[in-house]
């Protein structure tokens, strides 16, 4: 009930601002925006993890000297990053979601959700956006400080493990944290396969009651906010992780 | 500390012979004989681009010669084939570096603690203690918390030396550990190697301390062009000698140099 | 997982690959139409249809990109200034729509700018497409301003004490010390967002702009053979990767020289 009357003194509030937030008052459309901000948050919390556990695999094929690692990878690397997201997600869920459905046998089979397919596409870009920035972190530690390690008896996998990724991750967690803001906003791309975040959900309720300005001043906080609280974790991860008297 | 045993004080640690050693074209060692006995101090000097430091870097496994057979503490490091054969060796040679090259992201204690601890599964609390121990040895107890970039280029490089001690080396291998130290901390770095070699640690030292090299010595080689142009005791190398070369070479570094000046600092 | 970077193979590798990389998708596209003439005829007749989606692309992008720099410069600048009343809606401006979604934008520009605007008591359609580009120069005029206001910053104080020793005035040392410096420091990072915009003008078909991505759409729906679907979505990719991958690849080298400088 408290809820209720919080909800009608807000849509009281703007309306008096001229602005037009009735339908929060109705349940349905109400309804549908709310899954949206859910369905957009669930979506960057799946593909977070996603994006950078692929992408410390793919900076390790990349820097493992390995050419039929590293080939593959960077061809993926070079393609994902010079060809829109948007495309990207069109011709995985028209053309590998068809062959997919093909071979089990009919639509009616196959597992594979639109959901799945914008966490596999948007989680895979900026993988390999991250695996940019680790790869250049690895190959900024000094050859120095590898034979150094080497000179002790590390072998190149204790290398990796104990002085390449702990000084990799720190020289480019800036990097990482510009890839999660721009997976957070490449989530919206789910709106073309009819994925309910919260841009699609927008839609559906401004077709409905005519209050474009009013939804968009929402969406831009909401983004904004989010964005915000992923650049104060990743500066809050780097200051628990900075080392005294080490500039990077 | 298997092999210990086996070469008792006064037996041959390291043993080169014939060592052919070259990068794509260029002819880094062209016929390295040398024999360094367990408890020896052994300095080489020499002009730069000589092959020094490739010589230590062979005795560690570092680099693999084209021929030739070494001999480190009873292994034939020049038919070691696997990268884990090296790693067994190297975790018996310790080395330093020019540039130190400590962890930067590691405390000073834990850069002592890392190696012991991970590549030789050594008990923690156990290498704690004996990195205290080198820590006071070298002068630098109360930075064990501190991080490498809060050191000055000296305190670094003692910090390396107790790193490289701790993995408790049957040999050291010194590679002009002073030539990037500021020349008022060079003096706290050799104090330590002085010490070293006096508690009976078997040492070889590519170094530019011409002084230094002449204290603290039982053998100077002098390489040039990548051949051992003579060695002998410091009195023979820095004073009897009738080679030119030598003559010239160590007459041009101490008769006033700033190796000499350096060397006067701090001890 | 090893680490043994032999950096010879690695740059050879790179070299092939970079070059391969150029023409790998195009390549792809003809070998396939060459060895199934069937589709490569269906596609040949496509053609001159997706070109004229692929223009309009283009077209988005130069105007989006001009529009952008110039406000973006203006705004990075603003961002600088000495009163609160310039700096402020300055970064509020930037801290807004850095965040914001490329296709937050073009819905919003979109949907709340009439189809038609009153000029001088005359009716101009106000088009999508033009609608597009003011949604993508407002995202990146954000991007820009940051980098504007980056590129003046990293010029260190230094610098202007040297000029005002040396007897330039202030328009003189920024004319000749400061701007060169700041071109050259924000040119990369300005490259990458002309080459993101470039992307960000596929989203445009979401909102029925005739586009290239809205092209394939429409030929894929009207041949149904799921190998020209295929085919008209490499083809589409490989439009973007040929526009794209150059400046990429540009960039890098930009980069690189910059910092070796």
């Amino acid at each position: 009930m408290q809820d209720m009357n919080l909800t009608g003194l807000f849509i009281d509030l703007m309306g008096r601002l001229g602005l037009n937030y009735e339908f929060l008052a109705t349940g349905y459309e109400a309804q549908i925006w709310r899954d949206g901000f859910i369905t957009t948050l669930y979506l960057v919390a799946v593909t977070i993890p996603v994006s950078l556990i692929v992408g410390l695999i793919f900076a390790a094929c990349l820097t493992s000297g390995r050419l039929w690692l590293s080939a593959p990878v960077r061809g993926f690397v070079e393609l994902t990053r010079n060809t829109p997201t948007l495309v990207q997600l069109m011709f995985s869920f028209l053309v590998l979601n068809t062959v997919v459905s093909n071979m089990l046998g009919g639509a009616q089979n196959n597992p594979l959700s639109p959901f799945f397919w914008v966490v596999a596409v948007v989680g895979l870009h900026v993988a390999a956006l991250h695996a940019e920035a680790i790869r250049g972190g690895i190959e900024a530690v000094p050859s120095s400080m590898i034979e150094a390690a080497r000179g002790m008896g590390f072998s190149q996998f204790e290398i990796l493990r104990y002085v390449q990724i702990p000084l990799a991750f720190r020289a480019s967690l800036p990097a990482i944290v510009n890839g999660l803001i721009s997976l957070v906003k490449s989530t919206t791309v789910g709106n073309a396969i009819a994925v309910s975040e919260i841009t699609y959900a927008s839609i559906m309720v401004w077709t409905q009651r005519d209050n474009v300005v009013e939804l968009m001043i929402v969406l831009l906080a909401f983004f904004s906010l989010i964005n915000f609280v992923v650049a104060r974790v990743g500066s809050w991860v780097e200051r628990r992780l900075a080392i005294p008297g080490y500039g990077l | 500390m298997t092999a210990s045993t086996a070469t008792e004080t006064g037996a041959a640690i390291v043993k080169l012979e014939d060592v052919h050693l070259s990068f794509g074209q260029t002819e880094v060692l062209k016929g390295i004989d040398l024999t360094i006995n367990k408890g020896d101090a052994v300095s080489i000097i020499g002009p730069s681009g000589s092959g020094k430091s490739t010589i230590l870097r062979c005795i560690n496994a570092l680099v693999t010669p084209q021929s030739g057979k070494i001999t480190v503490a009873g292994t034939r490091v020049d038919q070691l084939t696997k990268e884990s054969e090296r790693i067994q060796l190297r975790k018996r040679v310790g080395i330093v570096f020019q540039q130190y090259n400590l962890f930067p992201h590691l405390t000073v204690l834990d850069n002592i603690v890392l190696a012991p601890t991970k590549i030789l599964g050594a008990d923690r609390t156990a290498t704690v203690k004996l990195a205290r121990e080198l820590l006071e040895k070298v002068r630098l107890s109360e930075k064990a918390d501190a991080y490498p970039g809060q050191l000055s280029g000296g305190q670094q490089q003692r910090v390396a030396i107790a790193r490289a001690l701790a993995m408790k080396p049957e040999l050291v291998l010194f590679d002009e550990v002073t030539s990037a130290l500021d020349p008022e901390t060079v003096g706290e770095v050799l104090w330590v190697i002085r010490d070293l070699i006096r508690d009976g640690m078997t040492s070889i030292l590519v170094t530019h301390e011409m002084r230094f090299a002449e204290e603290i010595s039982d053998t100077v080689v002098f390489t040039e062009n990548g051949r051992i142009v003579d060695h002998g005791s410091p009195q023979q190398i820095f004073h009897t000698t009738d080679n030119p070369r030598i003559r010239q070479f160590v007459g041009g570094l101490s008769g006033g140099g700033r190796g000499a000046v350096r060397d006067g600092e701090g001890i | 997982m090893s680490m043994a970077v032999t950096p010879k193979t690695t740059s050879t590798s790179s070299r092939v690959l970079r070059y391969i990389g150029f023409v790998a998708m195009p390549l792809i596209v003809i070998v396939w139409s060459l060895i199934d003439l069937s589709l490569g005829r269906e596609l040949v007749e496509w053609i001159p249809y997706l070109a004229s989606g692929f223009s309009m692309n283009i077209l988005i992008t130069i105007c989006a990109v001009t529009l952008g720099t110039t406000a973006g410069v203006t705004l990075g600048l603003m961002q600088l200034a000495p009163f609160w009343f310039v700096r402020l809606p300055a970064q509020i401006y930037v801290q807004i729509f850095r965040n914001a979604p490329a296709l937050v934008l073009i819905f919003a520009t979109t949907y709340i700018f009439p189809f038609e605007i009153v000029l001088f008591g005359n009716y101009l359609p106000f088009p999508d497409w033009v609608k597009a580009v003011i949604g993508l120069a407002i995202l990146s005029s954000a991007y820009i301003a940051e980098i504007t206001r980056g590129a003046v910053l990293s010029i260190p104080t230094t610098q202007w004490e040297a000029t005002k020793g040396l007897g330039f005035s202030r328009l003189q040392a920024l004319r000749y010390v400061i701007l060169p410096q700041c071109v050259r420091r924000s040119l990369p990072p300005w490259m990458n967002v002309a080459s993101s915009m470039a992307m960000g003008t596929s989203l445009a078909s979401l909102v029925g702009v005739h586009e290239l991505m809205h092209a394939a759409t429409d030929a894929s729906t009207a041949v149904r053979r799921l190998d020209f679907t295929i085919i008209a979505y490499v083809v589409v990719m490989a439009a973007f990767f040929t526009l794209c991958y150059p400046i990429a690849r540009l960039t890098r080298r930009l980069e690189q020289r910059f910092n070796a400088g």
